[in-house]
């Protein structure tokens, strides 16, 4: 069984209204391979039949499953790059125009998982950010899972992790261990503020305020619709007026929430929460 | 200057400059006569308390005309998600304020259990503005009746708009038990758009 090309459409647009993520032509075979397993799984025949108990089905299970089934979460230092090349060559500039002198810079990465991201902010600002030697950065970085944060904490990394490195920041920033492993050095460790969050802890996430940037890529697409728009009202509260908000490549804001603006950099989109 | 950690001390400072009293009562009063940002945080704090918040949220929101405000409301209602909070939107599909209205909308379609009570008084809506509206809700319902409520309204709307937005709900989703009744819809409707969308529903379920 195949899927057919009106098919295709008609999924991804429905899957681009639920998730934010669109699928591109050069997807079809990606996409098709994994419906027509869930289909099985399900025991559904048709595609039509399928596509109407995903719709309609009222736990929202199944929509689920096949999110699971379309994402792929890897995590790896330097993970689309682009983004941190956005940060240090337009986003903090524009952060410090509406920053009182000497008022830190505050980035939340989140969810962290076991580190990779906030310490890939941390070496691309020392690296590639200018202004670092004349401004104070902060970095948040938390995730609901204490296990993946202590691994955060301890800072020790496969070959498969660093791959995306350049030599000379593996040598940097790294201690190169027995096994192919390589763990940061610690004035990274101790620069990163690593904590344990529940983002929908009422009295947890207030604590999370007057923040200039945040990473929080390829999380909303496990949520649900109303999950999804709550994290993002979070966001908004969280981000002082003007701060920026980094999603996933092929998440989308707009189709969560209509507070933020849509800012194009050369690198690809950014969302904004107005001034 | 460089990387750094915020000491708990910093922390702690900015947390006391901002304690103020938020009960309900407090919060109530903040949301009807704060600023925006407090207007906002009010909203916000205000999903705690339940069904006592409802009738304050509801009520700001009729008046409200901060986009951001409004969408604290609408977030902290769909947390309730209590009975009245159906009967209380519905009215604001009237609104003048098409961004409130599109609002009120995405809210509703988040909320089917408290919009299923709601859909026949919806579709039988004599303006025939509110039965598009109730169509753009229920078409991304979660609700296995939702294809049964939108061939209830191509049989029986006497209105173009409304069936054609009907129909176009329904090309994705129409199963081949429905077929008859679709293209019972050409012979009531001389239109060149409603032939257009009904053949392009017959030919997808084939």
């Amino acid at each position: 069984m195949t899927l057919s090309d009106r098919e295709f459409e008609k999924f991804r647009e429905f899957f681009y209204r639920k998730t934010g993520i669109f699928f591109p032509d050069t997807k079809k075979k990606f996409v098709e391979k994994r419906l027509l397993a869930r289909m099985k799984a399900t025991g559904h025949e048709s595609f039509r039949s399928y596509f109407n108990f995903v719709r309609f089905q009222r736990s929202g299970e199944e929509l689920q499953e096949l999110t699971n089934a379309l994402t792929v979460n890897e995590t790896y230092f330097f993970r689309e790059k682009y983004q941190f090349e956005s940060l240090v060559e337009n986003v903090l500039d524009e952060v410090l125009e509406y920053k009182e002198d000497n008022e830190p810079i505050r980035i939340w990465s989140i969810p962290c998982a076991s580190g990779e991201e906030p310490y890939s902010i941390a070496i691309y600002l020392l690296e590639y950010w200018p202004r670092i030697d004349e401004v104070d950065v902060e970095i948040i970085a938390s995730d609901i899972d204490t296990n993946v944060l202590e691994k955060a904490r301890k800072g020790i990394y496969n070959l498969r992790s660093v791959k995306n490195l350049p030599k000379h920041i593996l040598r940097k920033y790294f201690k190169r261990l027995s096994g192919d492993r390589y763990e940061i050095i610690d004035d990274l460790k101790e620069a990163i503020d690593f904590r344990q969050l529940n983002l929908f802890d009422y009295r947890e996430n207030k604590k999370y305020r007057y923040i200039d940037v945040i990473f929080c890529r390829n999380m909303l697409i496990y949520f649900d619709d109303e999950s999804r728009l709550k994290a993002a009202q979070i966001f908004y509260d969280s981000l002082n007026p003007g701060g920026f908000i980094f999603l996933g490549h092929s998440e989308s804001m707009s189709r969560i929430c209509s507070l933020f603006k849509v800012r194009k950099f050369k690198q690809g989109i950014v969302y904004q929460k107005p001034l | 200057m460089g990387l750094k950690k915020r000491t708990q001390r910093e922390e702690q400072k900015r947390e006391e400059k901002r304690a103020i009293k938020r009960d309900l009562d407090g919060l109530i009063t903040q949301l009807q006569r704060g600023d925006r940002v407090q207007r906002r945080w009010a909203a916000r704090d205000l999903a705690q308390y339940g069904e006592e918040a409802i009738d304050p949220l509801c009520s700001r929101l009729e008046k409200e005309t901060d986009p951001a405000v409004q969408e604290a409301i609408l977030s902290s209602l769909m947390e309730i998600k209590r009975p009245p909070i159906g009967e209380r939107l519905i009215p604001l599909l009237r609104s003048d304020d098409a961004g409130l209205r599109n609002r009120v909308i995405e809210a509703l379609q988040s909320m089917p259990e408290l919009v299923e009570s709601h859909v026949d008084e919806l579709l039988g809506d004599p303006d025939p503005d509110m039965r598009i509206f109730a169509i753009n809700i229920i078409q991304w319902v979660k609700h296995p009746d939702v294809p049964k409520w939108l061939l209830e309204v191509i049989k029986r709307d006497e209105h173009i708009n409304v069936v054609g937005t009907a129909l176009d709900a329904l090309t994705d989703i129409a199963t081949e038990d429905m077929k008859e009744d679709i293209l019972r819809v050409k012979e009531r409707f001389d239109d060149p758009y409603i032939h257009f969308v009904v053949d392009e529903i017959i030919k997808g379920l084939s």
